[in-house]
């Protein structure tokens, strides 16, 4: 493609996006409405994310200790549950480990387990981190196999809770994501379909003058891409404007999660944002070019 | 060369245009295509342009049979036969020498080259002073012009012109029939359908008479008809 004529088709492109300023108008509202919906479920998802990675990285199974066991049997049970895939780190925690933490749990009502020393009811245990929440179960069921181990538990109800809901925001954000893009594509295909409509007699012309399909195009491409991009650059202005009160509200508030601060959050959707305005515009102006060609 | 084989076009609605037409046109010549309103003058121009495609039969342009074109090689025909129409066909807010450019713009020539021929050009069709005004400061005959100009401005091998003389008065279509003569002195095929009997018969050129869809008479030197 030579220089001018690229620099022809933006010229055209643009002109067709001044000619009809109303539709242009209209459809960059519209554009810009769609995406900000589009973006709000964007940065749900990145938030579910990054919890579902701040979840993870609390997550934690605990595995009992057979008492009698002394130490190098009980190190023996260590490396065996080393050595299970899925599992990223194991801490001891003795019987009087076990008994200080409770007594730090139990704060000023400490008293209560007083002279329990001699006689330590607590078990032995070991703390296994995992690489991958969704491991948890399995992790479990392999680390009770080995001699040893009495039992396992870990928040069993809460996390495979936590983990659904979790599954279901990101399938219904990427639903509704899908419904917007394909509502925005539809919109910006209606305004290029006017445009080639009011400039079908040159289209025509051009045709008779041997002028080839993507020569033809190319300017109503550029028009859907500058709606597209537009709008997306206004809806991720005025969502990371929102999203910025919205969050320093929440994480003054919220106590368990805290959302990711509105910097990060922009700075990645932007591309999506971008790639997504660009992709709106193309699909776009191709569907309403591609009847109008055949002539 | 340009030569129609057995050709037949039936539209949709199942009216048969034209049937059987078979002719060859050499380079060079200069061929009118007569015959009443819906004899099949356009229908021709538009199978030898692929804007339609024949229902039967081969259409050859330099032994070519672009029937048998794929979409993408259609511009490629149309760049090697220039087009000029009965309502000129110019675009309202582009000057003259922006509506010649544009041609040349299309098949992507170099910006030097097209400042070097669009003068060349208007200078032919003899619209050098009127290359910055716009087509409705025109008058019909040198709007015409402006069009013979942008069909040519690419030097295709062949002009065709569909009642180019249509909407214009007697002197002045005699103007554009002369210069259509002019451009096909200097070696451009041209075919020209028209309605216009005194210029026919006093061109003595090569006549093919078109009526109900088939070809009643193919004559050199030949003129417009026989009718009381
Ligand atoms: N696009 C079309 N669809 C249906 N019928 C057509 C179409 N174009 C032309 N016709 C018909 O084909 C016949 C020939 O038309 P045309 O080639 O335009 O004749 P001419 O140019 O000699 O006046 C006419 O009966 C006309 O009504
Ligand atoms: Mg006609």
């Amino acid at each position: 493609m030579r220089l001018n004529t690229a620099a022809y088709y933006i010229r055209e492109g643009l002109t067709n996006v001044r000619r009809n300023r109303a539709m242009t108008v209209a459809s960059i509202t519209s554009v810009t409405a769609a995406l900000l919906i589009l973006g709000l479920f964007l940065i749900i998802i990145l938030n579910v994310d990054s919890m579902a990675n701040q979840v993870e990285s609390q997550l934690e199974l605990k595995a009992f200790i057979n008492d009698n066991y002394d130490m190098s049997k009980v190190t023996k049970v260590g490396e065996e549950i080393k050595a299970i895939s899925g599992v990223k780190s194991i801490t001891f925690e003795s019987k009087k480990d076990a008994l200080n933490n409770f007594k730090k749990q139990l704060g000023d009502k400490s008293y209560l387990v007083n002279g329990l020393e001699n006689d330590n009811p607590m078990p032995q245990s070991f703390i296994v981190k995992v690489t991958d929440a969704n491991m948890m179960k399995q992790v479990s069921e392999e680390i009770k196999k080995i001699d040893g181990v009495t039992q396992v538990s870990y928040g069993q109800d809460v996390v495979d809770k936590l983990l659904g809901i979790i599954k279901i925001i990101r399938i219904v954000g990427l639903f509704v994501i899908l419904i917007l893009f394909i509502i925005s594509v539809v919109i910006i295909s209606n305004t290029i379909k006017l445009g080639v409509f009011s400039r079908r007699r040159e289209i025509n012309i051009m045709k008779y003058i041997g002028a080839t399909d993507w020569f033809i195009r190319w300017p109503f491409l550029v028009e859907g891409i500058v709606l597209g991009l537009v709008g997306s650059v206004l809806a991720i202005g005025i969502l990371g404007f929102i999203y910025g009160y919205a969050s320093d509200l929440v994480n003054n508030k919220l106590i368990i999660f805290t959302l990711l601060p509105a910097g990060v959050v922009i700075r990645q959707s932007l591309v999506y944002f971008l790639a997504i305005g660009s992709l709106i515009g193309a699909l776009g102006s191709g569907i309403s070019i591609k009847r109008f060609l055949n002539v | 060369m340009i030569k129609f084989v057995g050709v037949s076009k039936k539209y949709k609605n199942d009216i048969i245009a034209v049937s059987n037409i078979n002719f060859t046109i050499d380079s060079g010549e200069f061929v009118f295509l007569v015959g009443p309103s819906g004899a099949g003058k356009s229908t021709i121009l538009k199978l030898l342009l692929r804007e339609e495609i024949p229902t039967t039969g081969s259409i050859f342009v330099d032994k070519k049979d672009i029937t048998k074109l794929k979409r993408k090689e259609v511009p490629y025909l149309r760049r090697n036969i220039g087009v000029v129409f009965q309502d000129f066909k110019l675009l309202p807010n582009k000057t003259v020498y922006e509506n010649i450019a544009f041609a040349l713009q299309i098949v992507e020539a170099e910006p030097k080259y097209i400042r070097r021929r669009v003068p060349m050009v208007l200078s032919l069709v003899g619209l050098s002073d009127r290359a910055n005004s716009y087509p409705q400061q025109l008058s019909g005959g040198e709007q015409q012009r402006v069009s013979i100009a942008r069909a040519i401005v690419n030097e295709p091998s062949i002009l065709v012109a569909d009642e180019p003389t249509g909407n214009l008065d007697p002197d002045t279509s005699w103007e554009i029939v002369k210069l259509l003569s002019e451009i096909n002195k200097r070696g451009t095929t041209v075919i020209m359908s028209t309605h216009a009997k005194d210029i026919v018969d006093s061109m003595k050129k090569r006549v093919i008479a078109l009526e109900k869809g088939n070809i009643v008479r193919d004559e050199m030197r030949g003129v417009y008809g026989y009718e009381a």
